[in-house]
């Protein structure tokens, strides 16, 4: 499971100005659980997944993956954390199986568990003739499989998914979301952040709202509908940023 | 920090490195093509090219104004020139001598000495630019010389004295040189250049690769998230990248070292006997382990602190720059491996490599360069992982940081774009109306140089803008406990940066006239209160300024320590003169912390007039008494008085440190 508390994460500009990117925000997600972290483009989404996958360290606050405090033991949280976004990019000379390898023998995983577990995944998502290929030859949506095998090669218990369908044609953005629901079923925890208003609805249990770092809202699809009177998703997330005292201010100062 | 996780990642990007083409070739392939070619290939073409040339002859007017046996036997030898053709001179001569279908003309005169002797001469009009005159020149002073020999013989006959008395003075060498001195003496000093050349360019190409190539290639975060530590990471890729250094170095040594061989031994020069002693050729290989360290690890940082591979490579020239001309020592004549030449990277692999070759090494000098080199490569080493580490440089320029440009403020005047702009028109300027002036008439140049081309674009530019000079120029009275300090530190700092001119002098000795002109500043008035005004006390207000009190300004946005070290560049930069670059980089460096640190432009000024005044003083009383004993010649200061130099300077800047620390309240 995910337990995020008072993160905190400022950036110094160039002017000395700070400019506070995730601003003392807290959720949690559990296993077996779905949750969404949905905002618009530079609202702090990315800042967070990365300081959730220990690439940032957070200002203040903290979080903790599967019990492992990303400050006292950012080592544990990245054995327990599998990683996915929709832009990384894959090691083009290496060949798919040597390129999971790489990553399996970082994670620490002995050999012969890496040479199952690509067994069983290539299978599972029917990739096996694409093993020996090497990856500059690869499609998009071959490229995302072997990310995907890459991304639990150690079977972490919790899987953050970075944008995972951005700039992915449908076809590779279903397998995505079949992998993530897939995850779901084997009680995985699975943070997920998009800016895609239909993506959350679909396959979140839970939605965060996340605007200029702060934390607007947090729960399910339909405890959101009560609380705001409206049926679409687009106008509750227009309706709690309208509503969020931060907006106002803002707006205050502009006119 | 386990190290099979980097052995994991080193051997990872060996694997990745090896399957790149583009490395291969650079490193490998093309070091190995390389010097057969550029050697084998190039002597073999010259010597056939000069054979064509040989070939093709020549042809050649002749005018013959002597009509004696002399001119015939001299004309007589002429024509058993191979290929060469001779027609006698007619007017048209000149015409088709200007449309090269005649390469010389050659005429013989003679005259009388004063002891009633007859001379001749053979005049001979060609061009000497080109291949052909410069082999028609050739040939015709050889046959002249050996008809020199004939009628030299013929004359002491005549007077029944000896031809042998031509011989009565011979020098003979005895040349105790080894074979392998001559060789190294040779390779000796283009060797070490194009080794550290192309182990930056190896280096280079694969440190681009590793990290900014990962940023561009958006494989860094996935990096990133594996259970390995960040330090893991940096050393699996920087044995990666001395490995592929190392091979460089490698294959280009023994590359170079056949292609050399096979020149010489084709070229018929004396090449038996000669072999490179194994254990010097390890003695270089050891020494280019610490260097490769040392690039790979400053590679690695720029690498990592460059946001693409396109910004690695604006870094890498520069920096490719710098090593050219350190590793260029190695072909200046006369410059030698010292104590002091050993602690300095690049120049003393270079002349450490000369001395080995010639076999005249020191193993003190090897281990200081040896030393010296790793010492810093650790330093380097623990920059590029500190620079790893940080995450505000390794994600410099990305996603949400960006998005402060969306709330940023009106542009204002001072920003450093604009800075640079004023700082390439001032030297536009300087260079261009300021040398002007100066040639016309120096001092007056200098003193116009100052007001119109320093200070009043500075005022103008605040007028313009509306802007207060006072606030921004910091023209604010200092506390006359500073200013009782600043001779304290200024003094010794003058001693210690002109020490340092001096240092610098021995190992890029100045240009002849050099320190002429440098010296004809001092002497430009008799009155040596005039010297002082227009090269101490002019240049020290407006000059600050400029640069302390304007530029500066410019330049804050990156924090007070920056700006200081960008405008010390730049105030170097404006001295138009690379033998005084690193001292006055570094009183620029003092000026910049005086004004920042007390707030006033008055105590860099005060600082600035004194240092320039130190140098006229130096000059004008340098051999009277009172001076005397602290100078070894008359410019030189004793290295013994540096010590209580540096001991005062320390003290007097650590006081003005305390006393311009805000009390806290």
């Amino acid at each position: 499971m995910i337990k995020v508390m008072n993160l905190v994460k400022d950036f110094t500009q160039k002017d000395g100005s700070v400019y506070k990117a995730v601003n003392d925000a807290s959720f949690d997600a559990q296993d077996g659980e779905i949750v969404c972290l949905l905002g618009v483009n530079g609202a702090g989404k990315t800042t967070m997944m990365r300081i959730l996958s220990t690439i940032f360290s957070p200002t203040s606050g903290t979080a903790e993956i599967n019990g492992y405090d990303l400050r006292k033991d950012p080592s544990k949280v990245r054995e327990n954390l599998g990683f996915l976004s929709g832009d990384t990019g894959l090691y083009n000379r290496l060949r798919s199986r040597e390129f999971i390898t790489y990553f399996g023998e970082l994670y620490g995983v002995p050999r012969d568990v890496i040479k199952q577990r690509i067994k069983e995944m290539s299978q599972l998502l029917d990739m096996e003739d694409l093993l020996e290929k090497k990856i500059e030859f690869l499609s998009s949506g071959m490229k995302q499989k072997v990310s995907i095998v890459r991304s639990i090669i150690h079977d972490p218990q919790v899987m953050i998914f970075d944008e995972p369908t951005s700039g992915l044609d449908i076809l590779t953005a279903r397998n995505i979301v079949s992998f993530i629901r897939d995850c779901k079923q084997r009680n995985k925890c699975v943070l997920f952040s998009t800016h895609i208003m239909r993506e959350a609805e679909r396959l979140a249990d839970r939605i965060v709202l996340i605007h200029k770092g702060k934390i607007l809202a947090n729960g399910s699809l339909e405890s959101l509908r009560t609380q705001t009177g409206q049926t679409d998703l687009d106008d509750i997330f227009v309706h709690y940023v309208n509503h969020s005292t931060d907006e106002k201010e803002v707006l205050a100062n502009e006119f | 920090m386990s190290f099979s996780k980097s052995l994991v990642v080193y051997r990872k990007e060996m694997m990745e490195l090896f399957r790149d083409k583009r490395t291969i070739f650079s490193s490998i392939l093309l070091p190995i093509i390389l010097y057969p070619v550029l050697f084998i290939g190039l002597t073999s073409l010259m010597s056939r090219q000069t054979k064509v040339i040989e070939k093709e002859g020549a042809t050649i007017a002749i005018v013959d104004s002597v009509q004696n046996d002399v001119s015939a036997l001299i004309l007589k030898n002429l024509m058993t020139i191979n290929n060469f053709q001779f027609m006698p001179y007619t007017p048209e001569s000149d015409k088709l001598y200007e449309d090269k279908d005649v390469q010389g003309i050659l005429s013989i005169t003679d005259s009388l000495t004063i002891d009633q002797f007859a001379v001749y001469k053979v005049n001979l009009q060609f061009d000497k630019s080109s291949d052909q005159g410069e082999m028609l020149f050739r040939k015709i002073q050889n046959n002249v010389d050996s008809t020199r020999t004939i009628l030299q013989e013929e004359s002491l006959q005549k007077v029944q004295i000896s031809p042998m008395i031509l011989k009565i003075l011979d020098i003979i060498q005895f040349d105790t040189s080894s074979s392998q001195k001559k060789m190294g003496k040779m390779m000796g000093s283009i060797l070490p250049y194009l080794l550290v050349m192309t182990l930056l360019s190896g280096a280079m190409a694969v440190a681009s690769d590793l990290v900014a190539g990962e940023k561009e290639r958006k494989t860094l975060e996935t990096l990133l998230v594996c259970s390995v530590h960040r330090n893991e990471i940096v050393i699996g890729k920087y044995m990666a990248i001395i490995t592929f250094a190392l091979i460089n170095v490698f294959v280009n040594l023994i590359s170079l070292y056949f292609s050399i061989s096979y020149t010489f031994s084709r070229s018929g020069m004396e090449l038996a006997g000669i072999s490179f002693p194994i254990n010097s050729m390890l003695l270089i290989l050891a020494a280019f382990v610490p260097l490769a360290m040392l690039v790979s690890a400053i590679l690695l940082s720029l690498s990592t602190f460059s946001r693409n591979m396109k910004e690695f490579g604006s870094y890498g020239g520069p920096l490719m720059m710098v090593s050219m001309m350190l590793a260029m020592v190695s072909f200046l004549p006369g410059v030698e491996l010292s104590n002091a030449m050993a602690l300095i990277p690049v120049i003393n692999i270079a002349l450490l490599f000369k001395a080995v070759m010639i076999d005249e090494y020191t193993i003190t000098h090897f281990l200081i360069t040896v030393g010296s080199t790793l010492l810093l490569s650790f330093a380097a080493i623990w920059a590029s992982i500190r620079i790893f580490n940080s995450e505000s440089v390794l994600f410099r320029g990305d996603d949400e940081s960006s998005l402060k440009n969306v709330k940023k403020d009106k542009r204002n005047l001072f920003n450093p774009y604009y800075g640079m702009v004023y700082m390439v028109l001032a030297l536009v300027a300087l260079y261009y109306l300021g040398s002007a002036m100066q040639t016309k008439d120096l001092s007056r140049g200098l003193v116009n140089t100052q007001l119109l081309i320093i200070l009043l674009p500075v005022l103008l530019v605040l007028r313009i803008f509306k802007l207060k000079p006072k606030e921004i120029l910091r023209l604010k009275a200092p506390k006359p406990v500073e200013m009782v300090l600043i001779p304290f530190i200024a003094i010794p700092a003058a001693m210690i940066v002109s020490s340092l001119a001096g240092l610098i002098n021995q190992i890029y000795p100045f240009p002849p006239g050099y320190l002429e002109k440098m010296s004809s500043l001092f002497t430009m008035s008799d009155n040596t209160w005039i010297v002082l005004l227009i090269v101490a006390v002019l240049p020290g207000i407006c000059e600050e300024i400029l640069f302390r009190g304007f530029l500066m300004r410019f330049f804050e946005q990156y924090g007070t320590k920056l700006s200081v070290v960008i405008v010390a560049m730049l105030f170097a930069a404006f001295h138009l003169d690379p033998f005084r670059f690193i001292p006055v980089l570094l009183l620029g460096l003092l000026l910049g912390y005086l004004t920042v640190r007390s707030g006033s432009i008055i105590n860099s000024m005060l600082s600035h007039t004194i240092n320039n005044g130190f140098a006229v003083v130096v000059s004008t009383y340098g051999t009277s008494m009172w001076i005397k004993p602290l100078l070894m010649d008359s410019e030189t200061i004793k290295p013994l008085v540096l010590i209580p130099a540096a001991a005062i300077f320390a003290v007097a800047l650590y006081m003005f440190h305390k006393v311009t620390t805000p009390k806290e309240t």
